[in-house]
């Protein structure tokens, strides 16, 4: 009698113990919710939201709501079709670059040799420090009075005439991609060489038993392994760059007359210098569905590696 | 590089010595080349930043630069020093808070939507900073937060919490269920099997995922300048930015900025790289 007296409150609680353990799953949950959905969620509705309208900050008797108005714009906007191409330089040759220049340092440093710790260190520093710092030492390098490129080069023999590195028209995107690609290296260096270092040895003396040479071993062990992080590094990197927009804006805001204008900081441009806003969103929120595209495809085709890997 | 079985060893001791010594002194200069210019600058006095030809060693050293950066009325380094640090450092606790919170949650119960959750965090990496800039502006303006450390503070979870998040995940799959379930068995709650079993056992994740949320919110330029209007609230990085964009640019005031905001980041790097690195490359690997 006294047992059961005992039990029964206990076998009738409010909810089942599995009820309990998810609605405390849930409640740790309500933090992180209460932060993404007040800076990620909402701010994207507002954003897809502000696109539908004219909204220019210092016009604010011509807000009204104009629908596709601003992406119709958009199709005829000549800056824009221009930014989507430099973006597309952007990308290809900042990636491209930081890729080759990534796997030469990761196969370094994958070596053994004294002092590697102290070298990986400071090789890998390029990519910790602010994007700010990196444009504005780059903007000194290329500075044509007192820079040290023109300088070293004079010194070499190769120019005869100071050359302004960010005002040519033609020198400037090689110029700010150089900048990309000397932060970046050390990105894919870090991502290929924790891939290299995940390849068994076994693997390559094997081989070498077997009387592969370097090449060979290269051609059949390390790239085929290193393939599904070699895919992930790069579409990655090529997401983030499109999106990047710092480097870009410090160094030349975009100019000489649209050279380096690519579509991130077109849409800055929109936003601070003409404080059209609905345009400015109507920009961004192009860029995400081109990003989204990307990322459609990318996943499909890293399904394709998975299932060969 | 020859490919033929004959001249394998040959080509084995080439890549081995010379093109190993060469290539790891060129990627040296690569990386350092930069840092040393703007570091040597940065003690420059004036004669020796703007001489022809180009003075590479200072023939004269001087701190002058530094004090100028330091103790500069219209930009003032100390100040923005100060901003940065204390908006990266609430970023960072409050981000790992969270993280840890929410990375315990999906790593351990099983709940609907659980793995749409995880895309969502994956997901956010790919939008563009730039898209949240006119709505956070319009957002904070309207809760008057423009010109407050909240402001930064919370926009930057927008960057540092989806990441650490998932990383967090990872980690804490990666303990066994039986530690902590042994811990509740011992009278301990979800929550005290949480703090004294797991995030001791997660702490080097913790350690490298805290880092990188400092790192990357003292990197962070657009929201900073975008959300302050005020020169006393401006972190390092638009202090910088601010500092080209008010007269004709003083490089060796501005060397001196470069390398006081390099060195905090750099340091931390040094101490915590292969804690970093090894979590930053985890996900990766995996899949």
């Amino acid at each position: 009698m006294s047992d059961a007296t005992v039990a029964a409150p206990l076998a009738r609680p409010l909810l089942s113990r599995r009820g309990r353990e998810l609605l405390l799953g849930y409640a740790y949950l309500v933090p992180v919710g209460v932060c993404l959905g007040g800076t990620i969620v909402v701010p994207i509705l507002r954003a897809i939201h502000m696109s539908l309208y004219n909204h220019v900050l210092i016009k604010p008797q011509e807000y009204r709501f104009i629908g596709l108005g601003n992406y119709a714009r958009l199709l005829d906007d000549e800056v824009f079709w221009l930014s989507l191409w430099n973006s597309f330089v952007w990308v290809f040759g900042s990636v491209s670059l930081q890729f080759v220049g990534g796997f030469a340092a990761a196969l370094l440093l994958h070596q053994a040799f004294v002092g590697r710790a102290l070298v990986r260190t400071v090789t890998l520093l390029p990519w910790v420090i602010p994007g700010v710092v990196v444009a504005l030492v780059w903007e000194f390098i290329y500075q044509p009075n007192y820079g040290a490129l023109n300088d070293l080069l004079f010194r070499v023999g190769w120019l005869r005439e100071r050359v302004a590195w960010l005002s040519d028209p033609w020198l400037v995107m090689p110029a700010v991609i150089a900048t990309n690609v000397w932060r970046g290296v050390p990105f894919f260096a870090i991502m290929l060489l924790a891939g290299l270092q995940a390849i068994p040895d076994d693997l390559y003396e094997a081989a070498r038993v077997d009387g592969a040479s370097v090449g060979q071993r290269f051609h059949h062990i390390t790239l085929p392994l290193l393939r599904p992080i070699i895919v992930v590094a790069t579409a990655t990197r090529i997401i983030w760059t499109f999106n990047y927009a710092d480097l870009i804006f410090v160094m030349t805001s975009g100019g000489p007359a649209n050279a380096t204008q690519i579509t991130s900081t077109y849409t800055l441009l929109q936003a601070y210098s003409n404080l059209d806003f609905g345009y400015a969103a109507t920009l961004s929120v192009v860029l995400l569905l081109i990003m989204l595209a990307f990322t459609v495809v990318y996943l499909k085709t890293t399904r394709g590696v998975e299932s060969v890997a | 590089m020859s490919r033929s079985r004959g001249t394998a060893d040959l080509a084995e001791r080439v890549l081995g010595g010379p093109v190993l010594w060469v290539g790891l002194a060129l990627l040296t200069a690569f990386a350092l080349a930069p840092f040393v210019w703007v570091f040597l600058s940065s003690f420059k006095t004036r004669g020796d930043l703007y001489a022809t030809p180009l003075v590479y060693w200072p023939r004269a050293w001087t701190l002058g630069n530094y004090v100028d950066a330091w103790t500069s009325k219209l930009t003032p380094f100390s100040r923005f020093f100060a901003n940065s640090l204390w908006v990266s450092s609430v970023t960072m606790v409050a981000t790992t808070v969270i993280s840890i919170l929410a990375g315990y949650a999906l790593a351990r119960f099983r709940f609907v939507g659980r793995d749409l959750f995880l895309l969502a965090f994956l997901a956010t990496q790919m939008f563009p900073a730039v898209l949240l800039i006119a709505p956070l502006l319009s957002q904070w303006h309207a809760l008057g937060l423009i010109d407050t450390y909240q402001a930064l503070i919370y926009s930057n979870f927008s960057f540092t919490v989806p990441f650490t998040v998932w990383m967090l995940v990872g980690y804490f799959e990666s303990i066994p269920r039986e530690l902590e379930e042994s811990a509740m068995i011992d009278g301990c709650g979800r929550f005290g099997a949480l703090c004294r079993v797991i995030v001791p056992l997660a702490a080097p994740g913790i350690a490298a995922t805290a880092i990188f949320a400092f790192v990357s919110s003292w990197s962070e330029l657009l929201f900073a300048i975008t959300f302050t209007s005020q020169t006393e609230m401006r972190t390092l990085s638009a202090g910088l930015l601010y500092m080209v964009g008010q007269y004709e640019i003083q490089w060796g005031q501005l060397s001196a900025g470069v390398i006081i905001s390099t060195v905090p980041v750099a340091v931390l790097f040094t101490f915590l790289q292969r804690h970093l690195i090894r979590g930053l490359t985890a996900g990766a690997l995996k899949g």
